[in-house]
């Protein structure tokens, strides 16, 4: 269990040396949106595909305190984990009630809702323009706007969020969250209020949905519409399936893989989309269970091999 | 071709490999244009990198005897992408001179960029932010204010139609559309215009027979349109499908010209009245130029959206040329107040709020039977060039570098 | 009033495109059980394929007919292919499967077609408008309408009053059943995709002419044929065409009086309903 944590630690240490320090920083803040969605779909077996809801809502209404209150660092990300738990509590109790097929073009409409309203909200949210002017505050006297700093902040905040979902996960919490996936009926049989429980991994999923959302907004200076887009939920679900939902570092992956491929591939050319459909499928039909599972195969494979 | 797929092969590496410090090449110029290829522009990027690219080709990449480094980046018409693909461009490959985006709404998120990293911005868009309350030393604008475009327009217009006083509106929601909606609202109080509708759509609508409907039931004398590109088509088939015109005229107020009207039948463009930054038809001897090779290179004549981006980039590397310098902050000094006989003739920037000042085109288009071949869709009747009046300026200090 | 009716008339045909593609995305959504994302894609290349066929052999009526076919073609040729091997695979890997298929599907349009915006016109007897009294109408659109209709009732028709029709019916209600029956239940998926995206493919036909195409045009219709499907609930047929017709003219009548919220109010109006009948409008719990 030990030897994940050892790689992470190492890909943060490592990571600004190879990429530049704003698509590094990135890659982490996709990471705690990922970890946010992974309760929700590798543990609990909820598809939610509208996490963009409450990474942008937090987004919006952070950089909004932030442009016009100048509020501080660390409050802003009080008011991103409170308006992402706010927002999945809202979004998380017209979903639960629904399963299966039901559940996700639920949260995919609700999405589009939130969407069109941050759309038209154009005094606030300035609509197809985005919010631009986010500053990003100093605090104990570090400057925040030198890349370096920024991206130190950051991934000091992954980590400790990693430490804190792996705590959740294995909690009697996350043990319950997981017999819900396994077999729902069996688990209110045994007592458990299920819709209650599916509720809670919404409004955690949520809260660290919105935290990557402020860390995001902080890090362009922009809130762009696309952060609250269905683009968005979906690059995060594609990234954790790529990864693989199974564990608890399948996002982590993910977001590595997805965005260096999104950055370094539209470069070369610009129908690069079509590739990473042509990925999505090609995982779907051979590496079901993403990266992570493919590497324990190749690991296992080569165990036995020796 | 194959030298540039390896210099894109090592690009992509060099994006994600190592930082800029070890790999810029100090004599080489690296200027970026931000050109869309996915998204609501994505038609409009390939026709803007065409226009650049000539420029750039007719000095053979060069200027100051030192090589220029074009690279482009899509921008995916958003405002997100385009600010993290500009500042990689930036930060990455070392690019000081930035020229796009497309969209006026991202352009703003853009020009911020450009302030915060201290390179050269040139934009083309209806937005008058850039070079109105949203000024800074870095950025520059292109086109038409669209004060003197809603002038030209409005002025024109009203002088071949005195009668048509009831005006209704549709209008494309965010920076571009708001901005001209204003100044034809201004401008329309002094020919005693009355604004029976004002309609506003989502960037990339396509259903627009709903805001057709209302606008029919306003009863006005003139639709104008203020909107651009597949938005504008789209709006005008369908007045043209509800029958509101040829009635009554339509204005595509702010047009990229040729790219759109290409796509409308000629029934569509009776009584059709286009403002557009620039018609091929112009007569200057760089524009003639510029349009004979384009007609050569691509079988169609070029747009607002190439020429812009081919009359920034000569404007650019005019103040590389006053400046003798390759400095961000030499260029921009050289660029304020510098005045060329260009594309569009006398052009001019204007140092105090870093506004292109030139002349914006009205067109009147014709009936199939007076088109003298094919692509013969209009008439220049008239340009205008009235700047913005100052009690309108909100670009009060432009500040320094 | 003039207008309001104008709107209503306006909202029942752009209705009655989105009850077709929510019939279309219910049936697979039934009887599948699969998140199919990419039933926008097959809407844009139902419109591609119309333009092509048009620009080659000249007759639309033909183009018309032939267009669809070929979209129901590369559905069977997708769910043969691809999908088939999913049903058991759980609908977040369905739905990566199909997403990632709507974005080649996309991509390939452009790589093909180009990224520019196509016009086309509709054919010359169907060009102009009629004075209804209370609008101006355009002919092509009360084609539409009428076409859009049969559609909805030729299918609906199909599905009640046929025996095939009621395999299918039941199919949505109970798989395990009916291939217990020794009804062949692969056949009725792969018929079943084929369908679904006939219906996207001659939506998107019919809509070339009135909102001309671009790559991206399939991407609104996705949004809203998922509030079709999700508001008259899941595999409930009769529901999809309600729920089409109804935010069709929700819209329309909105655009009247608030016309930029017109787009939210789709939405508005599938939260609004679920919050009050999770079920849907005719969903049945």
């Amino acid at each position: 269990m030990k030897q994940p944590l050892v790689l992470v630690l190492a890909a943060v240490v490592l990571l600004p040396l190879v990429v530049r320090h704003a698509i590094a920083t990135e890659i982490w803040i996709f990471a705690i949106f990922g970890l946010g969605l992974n309760l929700l779909l590798g543990y609990t077996g909820l598809l939610s595909f509208g996490q963009a809801t409450f990474f942008g809502s937090a987004a919006y209404v952070a950089g909004y305190l932030l442009k016009y209150y100048g509020i501080g660092i660390f409050t802003a990300l009080g008011v991103g984990i409170g308006v992402g738990a706010l927002s999945a509590l809202v979004v998380g109790y017209l979903c639960v009630q629904r399963a299966g097929l039901y559940f996700i073009m639920l949260t995919f409409a609700l999405n589009q809702l939130f969407y069109f309203i941050a759309y038209q909200w154009t005094s606030v949210t300035g609509g197809e323009d985005g919010m631009p002017g986010i500053p990003r505050p100093a605090l104990l006297g570090i400057d925040f706007r030198q890349p370096l700093a920024y991206y130190v902040l950051v991934s000091a905040l992954f980590l400790l969020s990693l430490w804190a979902m792996q705590r959740i996960v294995e909690s009697p919490l996350g043990k319950i969250l997981q017999a819900i996936r396994e077999n729902e009926v069996r688990a209110e049989a045994l007592g458990y209020n299920v819709p209650r429980f599916k509720l809670l991994a919404f409004v955690i999923g949520g809260a660290f949905s919105g935290f990557a959302g402020v860390l995001y907004a902080m890090l362009f200076g922009i809130v762009p519409l696309e952060a609250i887009g269905f683009v968005f939920s979906g690059n995060v679900v594609f990234a954790t399936l790529i990864g693989g939902s199974g564990s608890l570092y399948g996002p982590i992956i993910g977001s590595l893989v997805f965005i260096w491929l999104s950055e370094s591939v539209s470069v070369l050319w610009a129908r690069w989309p079509l590739l990473l459909g042509v990925a999505f499928v090609i995982v779907v039909l051979f590496f079901r269970g993403g990266v992570v599972e493919a590497w324990s195969r190749i690991w296992r494979f080569s165990k036995r091999a020796s | 071709m194959e030298r540039r797929q390896v210099l894109k092969i090592g690009a992509a590496a060099a994006t994600l490999g190592f930082p800029a410090i070890v790999r810029s090449q100090p004599s080489e110029i690296v200027v970026l244009g931000l050109w869309d290829q996915t998204g609501a522009f994505a038609d409009v990027g390939p026709l803007n990198d065409r226009g650049m690219r000539m420029a750039l080709e007719e000095r053979g990449m060069k200027v100051l005897g030192k090589p220029i480094k074009y690279i482009t980046r899509d921008g995916a018409t958003q405002a997100g992408t385009s600010t993290r693909r500009a500042e990689e461009a930036i930060d990455g490959e070392g690019a000081r001179f930035m020229i796009g985006p497309w969209s006026s709404g991202v352009a703003l998120a853009v020009s911020e960029v450009a302030k915060r990293k201290k390179v050269l911005h040139y934009f083309s868009g209806g937005t008058e932010d850039i070079s109105g309350a949203r000024c800074h030393r870095y950025s520059f604008q292109w086109a038409a204010s669209p004060y003197t475009a809603a002038k030209t327009v409005v002025d024109n217009f009203m002088k071949a139609n005195p009668k048509a006083k009831r005006w209704h509106l549709l209008v494309a929601d965010y920076a571009f559309g708001w901005s001209v909606e204003k100044y034809v609202k201004e401008v329309g109080k002094h020919h005693g215009l009355e604004f029976v509708g004002a309609d506003r759509h989502p960037l990339g609508e396509r259903e627009f027979s709903n805001y057709v409907q209302k606008a029919a039931a306003n009863r006005p004398d003139v639709v104008a349109m203020i909107n651009f590109g597949g938005d504008a088509v789209g709006g005008a088939r369908e007045i043209f499908n509800f029958g509101l015109t040829p009635k009554i005229p339509l204005i595509m107020t702010w047009s990229s010209g040729v790219e759109e009207l290409i796509q409308l039948a000629p029934e569509i463009r009776e009584n059709l009245w286009v403002g557009t930054n620039f018609y091929y038809t112009v007569d200057t001897p760089v524009a003639k130029e510029f349009v004979k090779n384009y007609r050569a290179k691509f079988g169609t004549p070029p747009g607002y959206a190439p020429s812009a981006a081919y009359s920034m980039t000569r404007l650019m590397l005019a103040g590389f040329d006053k400046a003798k310098s390759a400095e961000v902050q030499d260029v921009i000094k050289a660029l304020e107040g510098i005045e060329v006989n260009d594309l569009l003739g006398r052009m001019r920037v204007e140092p105090a709020t870093h506004q292109t000042l030139r002349p914006y085109f009205f067109l009147r288009c014709k009936p199939k039977k007076a088109m003298k071949e094919e692509l013969d869709f209009a008439d220049v009747i008239a340009t205008g060039d009235a700047p913005l009046p100052k009690e309108y300026a909100a670009c009060k200090d432009i500040g320094g570098f | 009033m003039n207008l309001l009716f104008g709107q209503i008339l306006n909202g029942i045909a752009t209705g009655m495109l989105y009850a077709l593609m929510g019939l279309g995305l219910a049936l697979i959504t039934g009887i599948l059980n699969i998140p199919n994302f990419a039933h926008g894609a097959l809407f844009a290349v139902g419109a591609y394929l119309l333009v092509t066929v048009v620009g080659a052999i000249g007759n639309f009526w033909l183009g018309l007919l032939v267009a669809p076919l070929g979209v129901a073609l590369l559905g069977i040729a997708i769910e043969y292919a691809g999908i088939r091997r999913l049903y058991a695979a759980g609908h977040d890997y369905q739905l990566l499967f199909t997403f990632g298929l709507a974005l080649i599907l996309n991509e390939l349009i452009i790589v093909i077609w180009g990224p520019v915006g196509i016009s086309h016109l509709p054919p010359a007897v169907l060009r102009g408008g009629v004075d209804l009294g209370f609008t101006f109408y355009p002919k092509y659109r009360l084609f539409v309408m009428a076409v859009a209709g049969l559609l909805v009732v030729l299918t609906w028709l199909f599905l009640e009053r046929t025996r095939y029709g009621a395999i299918m019916r039941a199919g949505i209600e109970n798989k395990e059943m009916v291939s217990l029956l020794g009804i062949d239940i692969h056949r009725l998926f792969t018929v079943a995709f084929a369908l679904g995206a006939y219906l996207a493919g001659i939506a998107g036909a019919l809509t070339a002419p009135i909102r001309g195409l671009s790559p991206g045009m399939g991407v609104d219709m996705l949004g809203i044929a998922f509030v079709v499907v999700a508001l008259g609930g899941l595999g409930n047929l009769l529901g999809a065409i309600a729920a089409g017709l109804l935010i069709g003219v929700a819209q329309a009548v909105v655009a009247a009086y608030w016309t930029e919220a017109s787009t939210a109010v789709i939405f508005a109006v599938m939260a609004a309903v679920l919050l009050v009948r999770p079920q849907g409008l005719f969903g049945i719990r």
